[in-house]
């Protein structure tokens, strides 16, 4: 397992970034599959910093670690309770692009790149699972 | 990696060379050059992505800003994007209203 402490800015997520990239290789993952890994931390990790602290002091924990079939990157902050699966809503593919409102946008991004997604709120943390399968479902034999 | 932005603009087109990474830290480059494009008035923008490397929500919104700014009668290219960076603009239904240019 390998983990990451860094203060919740932009700045970090070069660091965040390296952190998915260097999992990724290690877990022997694809090119789609390590970029949807790395797409999704950053978006999640994004809003933490501009939502979550509100462009305050905070810090961010990684933890990242693998088994057989997944890889997995735990997102942790102490910002006040917010679950990005709740209330995520799919774009508005039919509404012209200069009309669109352009909130939620990373994070539904970030859910749709994931295999498996998780949230909860506890002792003043919220601990995000970002889960990637390791290998495509193989097709069963006909 | 950092990104590097570079506009060139001629009479009717701005050019936009996007080269690296763009993420929430990097953005604000890539929309610097959108409101020069803007305030050159031309019809048609190019954002050449043939290197761009890493796409992330933070460049759909500068395509948002894009359009906001530019109006509809203004037409945006994204040329030569990666597939990665390519879905990314389709997942959010961004290719109605710029032109995806796949290599």
């Amino acid at each position: 397992m390998n983990a990451l402490r860094i203060p919740a800015a932009l700045t970090s997520l070069e660091d965040v970034a390296h952190f998915c990239q260097s999992l990724a290789e290690r877990a022997g993952l694809s090119t789609d599959a390590a970029y949807r890994l790395r797409l999704a931390t950053d978006e999640l990790a994004t809003n933490v910093v501009m939502h979550g602290y509100r462009g305050g002091e905070g810090e961010l924990r990684l933890a990242g670690g693998m088994d057989e079939d997944t890889v997995w990157i735990r997102l942790e902050d102490d910002a006040p309770p917010f679950d990005p699966g709740a209330g995520c809503r799919p774009p508005q593919p039919d509404v012209p692009l200069a009309q669109r409102g352009i909130g939620g946008l990373g994070i539904h991004l970030a859910l749709t790149s994931l295999d498996d997604f998780s949230h909860r709120y506890t002792d003043g943390h919220n601990s995000c699972t970002l889960v990637i399968r390791r290998h495509r479902p193989r097709r069963r034999p006909e | 990696m950092a990104l590097s932005v570079t506009v060139t603009t001629s009479t009717d087109t701005a050019t936009i060379n996007l080269i690296g990474e763009l993420d929430a830290a990097s953005a604000p480059a890539f929309h610097d050059t959108i409101e020069q494009a803007a305030a050159a008035g031309v019809t048609h923008v190019v954002i050449q992505a043939h290197e761009l490397t890493y796409m992330a929500s933070a460049g759909l919104r500068s395509l948002v800003f894009a359009r906001q700014k530019m109006g509809d009668e203004v037409r945006i290219t994204v040329a030569g994007p990666s597939a990665p960076v390519a879905r990314t603009i389709r997942q959010a239904g961004f290719d109605r209203s710029v032109t995806l240019v796949d290599e």
